[in-house]
């Protein structure tokens, strides 16, 4: 079925995109053979004038020659300026075209998706299969055209010129075809490992350079360095061995193209003579032999891109195939809006109650219910900690409560209401998430601030920020909300990161919140500080936490301790410390040892 | 200094440029045999012609035996031919031979210069920009070597002799052929000097959108949880717009100016044309040689073309040339302390000290004394400031302080990450200041375990023995099993040749410490220092490996650093930094009584467990 899928190169999967510009691609095509048809007649000039002026000893249609010359040249130059700019603006509008889509789709396919692949892979989607797509529909696409039909034309050309010396130019192409192919054998995969070769390199000068620390204290220098070169020494192997290739290919192509002027000047020459021809034609045959080779090569070079640039199609097609795990139905999307057109005029306000109801639930790519029916009702403002190991599956719970993904069987209410009766959007737009590595968007601290909130005032901010005690971020900075924090918010420590992206979460002012604590080492008294603000964050909301601190777990209004991806043990920190068990040990385990020397 | 790296190059560089030389003059000769074959074979006209053309006619008999025997030219035409087409396998195997050659040594001496670069280097210069500097200004000047360059002489070769050629032919002519050339160099240069601006515009955009993407799926949690996909794909698609549009009007200006080329070029034809004829019916010239002309026009014509392109190209080489040569000539670390800059290079030359490793050995397993010891990266900050405190052979010392601190400069000091200047105070081991100690050799005696460890590219097994001089497998699980990897391996499926690093399975936090843990145990080294090296692993497990350690009664001295009382508290000693400064110092017990910083930290951490002592 895949083979089937995909012929032509995959070419067919493209053509959708290719619809809205149909016209100027006919355009473009028909000036492509205009303009090969142009070129090939060139020669003839030379014919003309070599038999018709100066053979003939005579100048009276010298000025005719020159016109007609000057008015097809014109005619050319308009013609090649226009394919090529239609041809490079076709190539950014499919860029265009389908990145937006790519991207657009991404915003909506659910977390397994993103669990799946890693963003480097997604992000090569987008950013160079697009890219590598723009360019076969456009170059790749007016190579073949006008290189064919160049071919086609000189082909007929001399056919209609001279049978005899057509056909010892013609029975050149398929040795010339034989010999190309031959060696784009062997120098596609050669390039392909330089170009592997060449980001091993790249990989080695960044491990070099960001692990440097770790090196000059491992003493390492010489090891790496002899890695180093280990790597470029088998780079200028594989180098020299492709050129030797693709020096071999040049001269044997030239060769040929000098092996074809040789057969018509002793041919040619002959009929000439023997006065069966005249120089002209001669002279036009010398012009083709050593001009028809190139077109050649172009072509078979153009369609082992092709070739490689189906891996892209296929890749960029699988993308946009991928449907989300987690869909609003029709009704929902009806009457809520979708994503990118929430109907806000119909959605009710959330008031945080949240049931789940007999949920079991099974990872799309796992193969064991991590739920089983399981029930717990939490009313508004319940604070709700889970602990566990890392790894232990902490964040099921949340992944369900946030629609990141639906329940295997069961239902989640919320506010009384199974949570697939209203959209995404809605849920989303209640609710606040706090990650445990804080994420901020390269920008000023006011443009991520308002991130969930974008008619936030200035009041609004500030206070939020007093919420949470970040307003000293904010005053020590120069450009106070408007300083700019670099990329990812690299200028700030972590801490303060985590204390903006808590303010961004009050601001939002979110219904049921979600809290990833970071495990991450910060100083005593900034952690202090962190804890005020949790306290700060979870008041009036229901809140979830994937705990790591001890005061958010023992001041919690339900613990549930996580083990081995299930639910083990659920109740208060009283109820669960009476238990004994899984709780019981995590927590102890925690501390007994810092009280034990007292 | 570019000298330097052609060492080893610069035959093949100069075998390929005469090679280039022979490849210009063999191709520009088959434009005479036609006009031979034309005019004194076929046209049977004794004109005369070029004296190299006709000695090698009479090799073949002459002109009236080669008119009989038309099968010859083909035969003259294929000799040259096979002499062209060798020249022109040598000039490019071999250029590219020697650029490779080029290239490896420039990469090798680089990559090399920068792990000897001094910390504060690194410190100060950016990752992505070293990082460019290696490769794409590498490949800039690659592509100097190994393509403009030749290319460039090969052309201006081949123009020399084209011309010199089109002159004995016609001189009137030759001049009217040419008469367009430097207009076409010039406009060519000029636009493409003007034009790399937009291209470093266009480029800037596309890191723009590329890190707009790059931000929206790494926050995919964050875009979801606050309902913003509208808001994302906006965003996206206006600067996908504005990229394009950039790149739009960049590529009218490149269709602009190919088209007039192409004009030119064809009027250039159409001189040659209308001149060459009217020259030949008046009989100033011969069939012949008017084919030859087309034909050396046609031959020069594209690499005229590309000539202004290529020039205004090595531009860009200069630039990268330089860029390069800002990381060769920084300074790099010298074996031993001096603050002299001029003296670097001479005592880089005099690379060991009178200490041999093995002593250096012994030296480091006596008592280690820091002096009064301040220290700035900047000269205005103390970052350090006035420590002292002697650390006894095989003592374990724990360093408690907030971020800023300075506790993890004060253990570079002593590795020598950073060097202490003399007139700072001194810091020492066995008596000997560290500043004598060849710096390679005080490394080796010191385990440094890094609050985030890096992981090279490498199975496990290769990472944890990558110090070590000849890891064996038992050494390897001793050091996993006290470090507490090995339940963790045994869960990898391929256990320890499991891959890890950038390319690799990505360990945890905790996990990488661990690995780190145990890449310093296999080394054995008489002092060890632990900077926040627990801090990523479970309490559980940070007791576990402490205990094991503990359990290994190893000689050597110990620094743990840490924000965790309970990690440093059974320490020899406990040093309390703030701001740089020892506040405090003694035993656990002395500083709990002592009822300062140290117990008020305590207090705040042992907090959460008062639910215990209930």
């Amino acid at each position: 079925m895949n083979k089937n899928k995909y012929r032509h190169f995959g070419i067919p999967l493209v053509i959708p995109f290719m619809k809205p510009y149909r016209k100027r691609i006919l355009l473009m095509v028909f000036l492509g053979i205009l303009s090969s048809l142009i070129d090939s007649v060139y020669p003839l000039f030379n014919r003309y004038v070599l038999d018709n002026i100066i053979i003939s000893k005579t100048l009276a249609t010298l000025p005719s020659v020159i016109l007609l010359y000057i008015a097809l040249l014109l005619f050319q130059v308009w013609d090649n300026y226009f394919t090529t700019y239609t041809c490079s603006r076709l190539e950014l509008w499919m860029d265009r075209d389908l990145r937006n889509k790519a991207f657009t789709h991404l915003q909506t396919l659910s977390f397994s998706y993103f669990n799946r692949h890693n963003v480097g892979y997604i992000h090569s989607r987008i950013m160079s299969d697009t890219g590598r797509i723009g360019e076969l529909v456009s170059w790749r696409l007016m190579d073949i055209v006008w290189n064919l039909s160049y071919i086609i034309c000189v082909i007929l050309v001399m056919l209609f010129t001279n049978i005899k010396l057509a056909l010892v130019i013609i029975l050149l192409i398929p040795l010339a075809v034989a010999v190309i192919v031959f060696f784009q054998k062997k120098l596609i995969p050669l390039n392909r490992r330089v170009r592997e070769i060449n980001s091993t390199i790249t990989g080695d000068y960044n491990e070099g350079i960001t692990g440097i620390h770790t090196i000059k204290t491992l003493v390492a220098e010489d090891r790496m360095n002899s890695g180093f070169r280990a790597d470029t020494s088998e780079m200028e192997k594989t180098s020299v061995r492709t050129a030797h290739h693709s020096s071999l290919f040049k001269s044997s192509m030239t060769f040929i193209s000098y092996f074809a002027l040789a057969l018509v000047l002793w041919q040619g020459g002959k009929l000439t003579i023997e006065n069966l021809m005249f120089i002209g034609t001669l002279s036009v045959f010398m012009t083709y032999a050593l001009d028809i080779l190139e077109p050649i090569q172009n072509t078979i070079n153009t369609i082992s891109v092709l070739i490689t640039i189906q891996v892209n199609i296929e890749r960029l097609i699988n993308l946009l195939n991928t449907e989300s795990d987690v869909k609003d139905s029709k009704e929902v999307i009806e009457k809520y809006g979708d994503i990118f057109s929430p109907k806000y005029e119909n959605w009710e306000e959330l008031e945080g109650d949240i049931e789940f109801r007999n949920v079991s639930f099974i990872y799309p790519d796992g193969n064991e219910y991590v739920l089983k029916n399981f029930n717990l009702k939490i009313p508004y403002g319940t604070n709700i900690a889970i602990v566990g190991e890392t790894g232990a599956g902490k964040s099921t719970l949340v992944n369900l409560v946030c629609r990141f993904y639906e329940p295997t069987k069961g239902q989640i209410l919320i506010d009384g209401r199974d949570a697939r009766e209203r959209s995404q959007s809605w849920l989303h737009h209640h609710l606040g998430y706090v990650l445990q590595t804080p994420h901020l968007f390269t920008g000023t601290i006011r443009e991520n601030l308002i991130y969930g909130k974008p008619d936030a005032t200035d009041e609004d901010i500030m206070n939020a920020l007093k919420t949470v005690f970040a307003e000293d971020i904010v005053n020590r900075m120069e450009d106070g909300l408007d300083s700019d924090i670099g990329e990812g918010g690299n200028m700030l420590s972590t801490g303060e990161r985590q204390l903006l992206s808590f303010a961004r979460a009050i601001l939002a002012d979110p219904k049921i919140l979600v809290l990833d604590e970071a495990t991450s080492s910060i100083d005593t008294m900034t952690e202090k500080k962190i804890q005020n603000a949790i306290a700060a964050l979870i008041k009036g909301r229901t809140s979830f936490v994937i705990a790591h601190r001890l005061s958010t777990v023992v001041d919690a209004d339900i613990i549930l301790a996580v083990k081995d991806g299930k639910i083990a043990e659920k109740g208060t920190h009283k109820e669960l410390m009476d238990l004994k068990g899984y709780y019981y040990e995590l927590y102890t385990s925690q501390y007994i040892d810092s009280l034990k020397d007292i | 200094m570019l000298f330097y790296f052609l060492k080893g190059s610069k035959r093949y560089f100069g075998l390929s440029l005469f090679f280039a030389a022979c490849v210009s003059l063999l191709d520009l000769f088959f434009p005479r045999i036609i006009a031979y074959t034309v005019d004194n074979v076929i046209n049977n006209l004794n004109t005369g012609g070029n004296r190299i053309i006709i000695y090698f006619a009479s090799l073949f008999g002459g002109s009236l035996y080669l008119r009989k025997h038309l099968y010859l030219v083909a035969v003259m035409v294929l000799i040259v031919a096979i002499l062209a087409v060798l020249s022109r396998y040598f000039f490019k195997f071999l250029n590219s031979k020697g650029a490779e050659r080029f290239i490896k040594r420039m990469r090798d001496e680089l990559y090399e210069h920068i792990l000897k670069l001094p910390m504060t280097w690194h410190n100060t210069n950016h990752t992505g920009d070293i990082i460019q500097r290696c490769t794409s200004d590498i490949d800039t000047v690659k592509n100097f070597v190994s393509e403009q360059l030749t290319n460039f002489i090969q052309v201006v070769v081949m123009i020399i002799i084209a011309i010199a050629f089109m002159a004995t032919i016609n001189p009137a002519l030759t001049v009217v052929a040419m008469i367009l050339m430097p207009v076409i160099l010039v406009y060519s240069i000029v636009f493409h000097n003007k034009i790399a601006e937009s291209f470093y515009h266009v480029d800037n955009m596309e890191g723009k959108l590329s890190s707009i993407a790059q931000e929206n799926l790494t926050g995919v949690r964050v875009v979801r949880a606050f309902g913003r996909e509208l808001y994302e794909k906006k965003r996206f698609e206006s600067m996908n717009e504005e990229y394009i549009s950039t790149w739009t009007r960049l590529m009218r200006l490149l269709s602009e100016f190919w088209a007039l080329g192409d004009l030119v070029t064809g009027l250039q034809i159409l001189l040659i044309i209308a001149t060459g004829s009217f020259f030949c019916v008046r009989g100033y010239m011969t069939a012949g040689e008017y084919i030859a002309f087309i034909a050396y026009n046609s031959m020069l014509s594209w690499p005229i073309r590309m000539l202004g392109r290529v020039i205004s190209d090595m531009g860009k080489a200069g630039i990268s040339i330089d860029r390069i040569m800002y990381i060769m000539n920084s300074i790099v670390e010298p074996p031993l302390y001096t603050n002299k800059l001029e003296n670097r290079s001479a005592l880089l030359a005099k690379a060991a000290t009178d200490l041999s490793p093995s002593e250096v050995t012994e030296i480091m397993k006596k008592d280690i004394v820091f002096d009064h010891v301040s220290f700035s990266y900047d000269n205005e900050t103390k970052v350090l400031d006035d420590i002292s405190f002697r650390a006894p052979a095989g003592s374990t010392t724990g360093i408690l302080g907030g971020t800023g601190s300075g506790k993890t400069t004060l253990m570079e000091l002593l590795d020598r990450i950073y060097d202490l200047d003399n007139s700072n105070g001194r810091i020492s081991v066995g008596g000997v200041d560290i500043n004598q100690i060849d710096r390679s050799l005080l490394r080796q005696n010191i385990g440094m375990v890094l609050q985030e460890p890096f992981l090279f590219s490498g199975t496990l097994r290769e990472n944890i023995s990558i110090s070590a001089a000849y890891p064996n497998n038992d050494e390897i699980e001793r050091a996993v099993r006290i470090a507490s990897l090995n339940k963790a391996i045994s869960e990898f499926s391929n256990g320890y040749e499991t891959y890890v690093g950038e390319r690799g399975v990505t360990l945890s936090g905790g996990q990488k410490q661990r690995t780190a843990i145990a890449q310093m145990l296999i080394r054995n080294t008489p002092v060890m220092i632990f900077d926040d090296s627990l801090s990523a692993v479970d309490p559980e497990t940070d007791l576990k490996i402490r205990k094991a350690l503990n359990d290994l009664n190893s000689p050597s001295t110990k620094f743990i650093i840490s924000h965790r009382i309970s990690t440093i508290m059974n320490s020899d000693m406990i040093l309390v930094l703030d701001k740089g400064r020892i506040i405090e110092s003694g035993t656990h017990k002395e500083l709990l009584e002592n009822n300062g910083r140290y117990k008020r930290i305590f207090d705040l951490q042992r907090s959460g467990g008062e639910v215990l002592n209930e």
